[in-house]
């Protein structure tokens, strides 16, 4: 089960402070992409929008990066 | 949707009936096959290279044919400039994905190469496809061109797009398939995007990337390889002038993306029936030309996988001597 947008886990995702490994590239590539930009932009509306992207990203494709799910519920 | 024709090298006749038949199709091939082909629901762009069941190959008269997924709702084709791209992610379906074909060396491509992570809807709304190409004799002479089968249209200047919807119960999942890894040398950051390059940081320090490959004396058939949380994405070398002291990519380095050189790959047919092996049939498969170039893969069986052979591969974004695979999947 994805966490809720509001759950603290996503922060730590999208500013690199929850570290999350994964095989499909798919996933390494909006990873980075967050860390890219949250290195650019690292103002709170930024990193907001980060969080919502990145949840609705797994939310949208639960059924297929179980792992990654796991990951983030740990 | 009506799917009745297999995901292979076909005769343009069996296309045409494919197409008359109502068929939703990807389409790579020859201008002149292409050119034969009635109007219908199909996007396709000029290749004449091919991975099949009997190994690479080389074909003007034949074209290699992916229907839609059986599961799709429907499949919705157009067309993009360089200056309206942004449009294609909008158009995109919530539940789905984006076939796609660019023309290689057009401003369309350029555009899609160095913008496509700052599109909204990039990663989210999937899009897979490649860049067509030309017979390498004849690469300056002929153009490459995309197809719009719905209108006609043949196109060196814009990419064209099929939209396909998939139900709630079905996914699109796209996958990689790398044979190369980074080596154990510098790191190599560029300050900015772009596919032509002077300066960038190695080990941390200026440097001239031309002066760098020749001193190392680098083998730039192996690209570059960035590290994206892990995932190893390829940029290959298209040229190292070393008066001008230049070098020119066949994709753009990002800023903020760790890269090295890759390690060597001795035996190319084996490294990628390797890595390519195990798992389900993907409903799309499209394989790189440097690859087939530079591991001699014409005639050679390297797994299963088979489709187009092509100037760039689509997966999210551009991505060079890369297998690029989608995965239609039914959920639960």
């Amino acid at each position: 089960m994805v966490p809720d947008v509001s759950h603290p886990v996503w922060m730590r995702i999208v500013t690199g402070s929850k570290p999350m490994k994964s095989t499909k590239s798919t996933v390494n590539m909006m990873i980075h992409n967050n860390k890219s930009s949250y290195e650019r932009d690292p103002s709170p509306e930024n990193v907001k929008q980060l969080v919502e992207r990145t949840h609705k990203f797994f939310a949208q494709y639960e059924s297929i990066f179980p792992n990654e799910i796991a990951q983030i519920c740990q | 949707m009506t799917t009745k024709i297999s995901s292979k090298l076909c005769s343009i006749a069996e296309v045409q009936a494919a197409i008359s038949a109502g068929e939703s199709l990807f389409l790579a091939g020859s201008r002149e096959s292409l050119g034969q082909l009635p109007k219908g629901n199909w996007v396709g762009g000029t290749i004449s290279y091919f991975v099949t069941e009997e190994g690479g190959q080389l074909s003007e008269d034949r074209i290699f044919v992916t229907p839609v997924p059986a599961s799709a709702l429907g499949a919705e084709a157009a067309e993009y400039s360089a200056g309206n791209l942004a449009q294609l992610y909008r158009d995109a379906p919530e539940n789905g994905f984006t076939f796609v074909v660019l023309p290689a060396s057009s401003e369309v491509l350029k555009s899609f190469a160095e913008r496509a992570p700052s599109f909204e809807g990039y990663l989210m709304r999937p899009v897979v496809g490649w860049v067509s190409g030309v017979r390498v004799d004849r690469i300056g002479v002929d153009t490459p061109a995309v197809f719009n089968g719905k209108t006609g249209a043949v196109m060196e200047d814009k990419c064209v797009a099929l939209h396909v919807a998939l139900p709630a119960d079905h996914i699109a999942d796209l996958d990689t398939v790398n044979i190369f890894e980074s080596g154990d040398g510098d790191v190599i950051r560029f300050e900015e995007a772009g596919a032509h390059v002077t300066n960038c940081l190695i080990g941390g320090k200026t440097a001239n990337l031309a002066d760098y490959l020749a001193a190392k004396a680098v083998h730039t058939e192996f690209p570059l390889v960035g590290d994206y949380n892990g995932s190893s994405i390829n940029v290959s070398f298209l040229k190292v002038d070393a008066n001008a002291h230049t070098v020119d990519f066949y994709a753009p380095v990002f800023p903020g993306v760790d890269y090295r050189l890759a390690k060597p790959v001795d035996d190319y047919v084996s490294a990628f029936a390797k890595a390519s092996a195990g798992g389900s049939v993907p409903d799309f498969a499209c394989n790189c030309i440097l690859n087939y170039l530079y591991g001699g893969l014409e005639g050679k069986q390297t797994g299963t996988v088979t489709g187009p052979v092509t100037f760039g591969e689509i997966a999210h974004q551009l991505l060079n001597q890369t297998m690029v695979r989608l995965y239609v999947q039914k959920i639960g």
